[in-house]
């Protein structure tokens, strides 16, 4: 590395495009940016209320319920006039206080504002007893404690000792699925699972499902939750907050996986390779201008945004989380323009991965406050920073270091074909990938590298395979778990297949097993930094469980826990990465009926290993 | 100044360039002739360091090929080279000056002297708004932004217009005539002809011939014999009151001098005609075609299929490896 010279580059970069902007345009481009600027912040902190003054509410002002419809932007407050209800110019009219008259409209719209008012009046009423601090038993009566238990107990013992009292009903149903339904006992004094009337009850309700497990994860362990905070309101400040930062990387991969294209292009790139410059200074120099601006963008947002919230400056958290999520957007799309032919195909590779990363880092960050699961995006520890909350450093180690490691793992693959034989070579996108991934390999030992380099990868992948599967109730395990052993798999594989493609190994049988083997070890000593999941309670989750197999050495024997935590891993990956290794060594469609036979050992492997720890799933 | 050992770039398993061996001297300018996919651009970029040879070396000013100390060396010009066409020719060479660290002061007078040289004046024009020949010459100064020992230019008039295309090959023989190394690459081997002292010929991704073009006349030129006879021999031909026979040995002028004193009449002239250089080649590629078809070569797809991939070489093309790398 030069640092002059990548300084060099980063300042020719920003310079060679500027005659290419006329003023207008460039103006147009930073008065967007700037309306953006001041938008969002100001959206993020008053939110948009689109059904403002949507229902006309008759109610005077000495009536009771006065304050619940001034209180509510839904509702337009005019004069208690039972002659404009006739008319249809007021929804609801209100009048006494002792008893209070509550008569809608005759329509739909009526009916509507009715059951809106509904609500409203129970969100006020909850307000007001959340407000009475000092006395929370004069306020809640009946109150609701949520303890989970560790899976080492049997789930129907744990969920029919909630008999004893009100407040372990809920118990089995956060961890335990389907013991949870059995856990109460009507008789025994608890509130019944069944029940649904009540606010407790239907939170034990939903225990053994996908809504048991998002109420559940909102709650800290014995902390007091007000019963509405169960069923949360769509979290709009989050949206905005979450979408707030990703839109700007949106735009700047545009113009960054376009720099990259066009040096590949015509062969523009070449009289650089040949210049004393690594391609690390090319890369990085062309690279930083792009870094610095989205950082520059985004630490902007994040410093209006702390100081909305706040009335002081800072951010500094919220900077370092999006960091990695920066990287892993440039270095996506930098993959992207290695593998594209054309722009048209960086096109399509860039939605892709617009689709793609904006997913993974903005729908779990839109429900932040659900638990766990959200945190596998940098965008979560934004959102909860300025929203007030402390984010532990393992929780914000957890959202940005799969991130950060996978960015760096596709800048490695990328860096691997900036070079001349691969810059200006016209290979379809899946052959540039097999090309990538042969390019470190050199020798045998390189596999198992190359397979720990990926880790990061499959990390990301099935982090992202829990947090859109885990709502999908039963079906969401097992599915995690044919998500878990193709993307294990196609990982300790696919580098495998291209390098007996690009002949860096013998077509036998015997160095189909030995690479096999090589790439089996380097994963399984890799999936020892998924630890870190288990540092932030991910496995408390049913489907983060079965994804991160963590549950199997929780209160085991420690030869069950060698056994468990690593001769059987290790067995299965050496055995199911040999087996697609030795299809590998053959074939294309040798490779592929090698692959699936993999993948379903892994997913017997897993279906047993889950067998044991959950008691059949 | 420049050592090629063996060098073999394969893709795919197949061989562009196959045991070439060759050195080039300091302040030779060394021309490197081929048809299209013979494999002379391949061979270039290995010296240029921007292609790793599969196998065989390469080193040139006493590095290895792509060293940066190497490049720091090095000028290279591509057959095909697109410029960022939104830069001005100044800010493109000054951007290369300081990746060659280059002081500002030493790079601005070099690339205006460089310019003056070329007759380049548009200096702050677009590069996109100029013509292809002009693009060129930026190119070229490009390539000397750095005043390079040695010089690698592949087919450095491509597809210009004559009047350019002689500029730049007068500018590339001033160069040499400055010292500087000059390996070169053409299509047209009268450009080769006029300025190489020495020349490799490829075909198939090997050296099938090498030499000055003295050489390369003696071991693949035919020198023929214009006769001029006062009378009609056989085979001649009537031109100004005289009758000429072309013949291509010796022994065949006797032949025709004897047939003339049969008829009465005598020699009156003989006159030879020595080999271009493109006959030269076009014999040598005749050849390399004609061993193919006849089955004394290896074909490709055999070669492919060798265990060591060295099927490709001839026996001629080692015994001149083995000279040339003494």
């Amino acid at each position: 590395m030069h640092p002059r010279k990548l300084l060099r580059i980063a300042r020719w970069e920003v310079t060679k495009n500027a005659g290419g902007v006329d003023r207008r345009t460039a103006a147009v481009a930073v008065g967007a940016l700037l309306l953006l600027g001041v938008l969002a912040p100001a959206i993020a902190g008053s939110g948009v209320a689109v059904d403002q003054g949507l229902y006309r509410v008759g109610v005077a002002a000495d009536n009771p319920y006065h304050p619940v419809a001034a209180g509510d932007d839904t509702f337009a407050v005019r004069d208690p006039d039972p002659e404009a209800l006739s008319q249809g110019d007021i929804d609801l009219l209100i009048t006494g206080s002792n008893p209070v008259t509550v008569r809608a409209a005759s329509d739909a719209k009526g009916r509507a504002a009715a059951a809106e008012f509904r609500s409203a009046v129970e969100s006020y009423n909850d307000a007001q007893l959340g407000r009475e601090g000092e006395n929370e038993t004069a306020a809640f009566p009946v109150s609701v404690t949520l303890e989970y238990e560790s899976r080492s107990d049997s789930g129907g013992a744990t969920a029919g000792g909630g008999g004893d009292s009100g407040g372990d009903t809920a118990a089995g149903g956060g961890a335990g699925g389907g013991g949870g339904g059995a856990g109460g006992d009507a008789d025994d004094g608890a509130v019944s699972p069944g029940s649904g009337g009540d606010s407790g009850g239907s939170a034990a309700a939903d225990a053994g499902g996908a809504g048991g497990v998002l109420g559940g994860l909102g709650s800290d362990s014995g902390s007091t939750t007000n019963p509405s905070d169960l069923a949360p309101p769509f979290p709009f400040e989050s949206l905005v907050l979450a979408f707030v930062f990703i839109v700007p990387l949106n735009f700047l991969i545009q113009a960054y996986g376009s720099t990259f294209l066009s040096e590949r292009l015509n062969r523009r790139g070449e009289l650089l390779l040949v210049s004393p410059v690594t391609r690390l200074d090319i890369i990085a120099g062309k690279t930083l201008p792009y870094f610095l601006g989205a950082m520059a963008l985004e630490a902007a947002i994040a410093v209006g945004l702390t100081y909305l919230a706040t009335g002081s400056l800072g951010g500094l958290v919220s900077v370092l989380a999006v960091t990695p999520l920066v990287l892993l957007f440039l270095a996506a799309t930098f993959l992207g323009a290695m593998f594209a032919r054309s722009f048209k195909e960086l096109t399509f590779l860039t939605v892709t991965i617009t689709v793609t990363l904006t997913s993974y880092a903005f729908v779990p960050a839109i429900f932040t406050n659900a638990g766990p699961v959200a945190l596998i995006s940098p965008l979560t520890v934004v959102v909860r920073t300025l929203q007030g909350q402390a984010v532990p450093l393992a929780d914000f180690a957890f959202s940005t270091l799969p991130p950060l490691l996978t960015a760096a793992v596709l800048f490695g693959l990328g860096a691997g074909l900036y070079r001349e034989e691969d810059l200006f070579a016209q290979r379809s996108v899946p052959l540039k990938l097999l090309d990538a991934l042969a390019g470190p390999v050199r020798k045998r030992w390189h596999v198992g590298a190359v397979t720990a380099l990926l880790i990061p990868f499959v990390f990301v992948l099935e982090l992202l395979a829990v947090a859109f599967l885990f709502a999908l109730g039963e079906l969401s395990i097992p599915l995690v778990l044919v998500a878990v052993a193709v993307i294990e798999e196609v990982a300790k594989s696919l580098h495998v297949y291209a390098s007996f493609e690009h002949s860096r190994f013998e077509r036998t049988v015997r160095t189909g097993l030995v690479v096999g083997a090589i790439s089996g070890v380097g994963f399984f000593l890799a999936e020892k930094l998924t630890a870190i999941a288990q540092a932030v309670g991910l496995d408390a989750v049913p489907t983060g469980e079965a994804a991160l197999q963590t549950g199997l050495i929780q209160g085991a024997n420690p030869l069950v826990l060698l056994v468990a935590s690593l001769v059987l891993p290790l067995l299965l990956h050496v055995v199911t990465a040999a087996i697609s290794a030795v299809g590998a060594s053959r074939t294309r469609r040798a490779y592929l009926a090698a692959l699936a036979v993999a993948i379903v050992v892994h997913l017997a492997y897993n279906l047993v290993v889950l067998g044991a720890v959950v008691g059949g799933v | 100044m420049i050592e090629a050992r063996d060098l073999r770039k394969e893709y795919g398993g197949f061989a562009a360039v196959e045991g070439s061996t060759f050195s080039v001297e300091a302040g030779e300018v060394f021309g490197v002739v081929g048809p299209n996919g013979a494999g002379k651009t391949t061979t270039l970029k290995m010296l240029a360091g921007l292609l790793e040879p599969t196998s065989g070396t390469a080193t040139v000013a006493g590095y290895d090929a792509g060293e940066t100390a190497m490049r720091t060396r090095l000028g290279f010009l591509p057959e095909e080279s697109p410029l960022y066409e939104e830069m001005t020719p100044l800010s493109y060479l000054r951007f290369f000056a300081d990746l060659y660290d280059v002081s500002r002061d030493v790079a601005t007078e070099r690339i205006h002297g460089t310019l003056d040289e070329l007759d380049l004046d548009h200096r702050e024009r677009q590069l996109g708004d100029m013509s292809k020949g002009m693009k060129r010459k930026v190119a070229i100064a490009r390539s000397l932004v750095n005043d390079p020992d040695v010089l690698i230019y592949d087919e450095p008039a491509s597809g210009l217009d004559p009047l350019t295309t002689n500029y730049i090959i007068e500018f590339t023989e001033r160069l040499a005539q400055e010292g500087k190394t000059v390996v070169f690459s053409a299509h047209n081997l009268f450009h080769v002809e006029s300025i190489c002292d020495r020349v490799a010929i490829m075909n198939e991704g090997e050296i099938v011939a090498r030499g000055d073009l003295a050489q390369l006349q003696a071991e693949h030129g035919e020198t023929r014999y214009h006769v001029y006879t006062s009378v009609e021999v056989p085979g001649s031909v009537q031109e100004n009151g005289r009758h000429r026979r072309v013949v291509e040995s010796m022994d065949a002028v006797e032949t025709v001098r004897e047939a003339a004193e049969a008829a009465g009449g005598r020699v009156e002239d003989i006159r030879t005609e020595a080999s271009s250089l493109e006959d030269v080649f076009l014999n040598v590629a005749e050849d390399g075609a004609d061993a193919v078809e006849s089955g004394d070569r290896t074909g490709v797809g055999d070669r492919i299929a060798g265990p060591d991939g060295g099927g490709r070489r001839t026996d001629r093309v080692r015994s001149e490896s083995g000279s040339e790398g003494g």
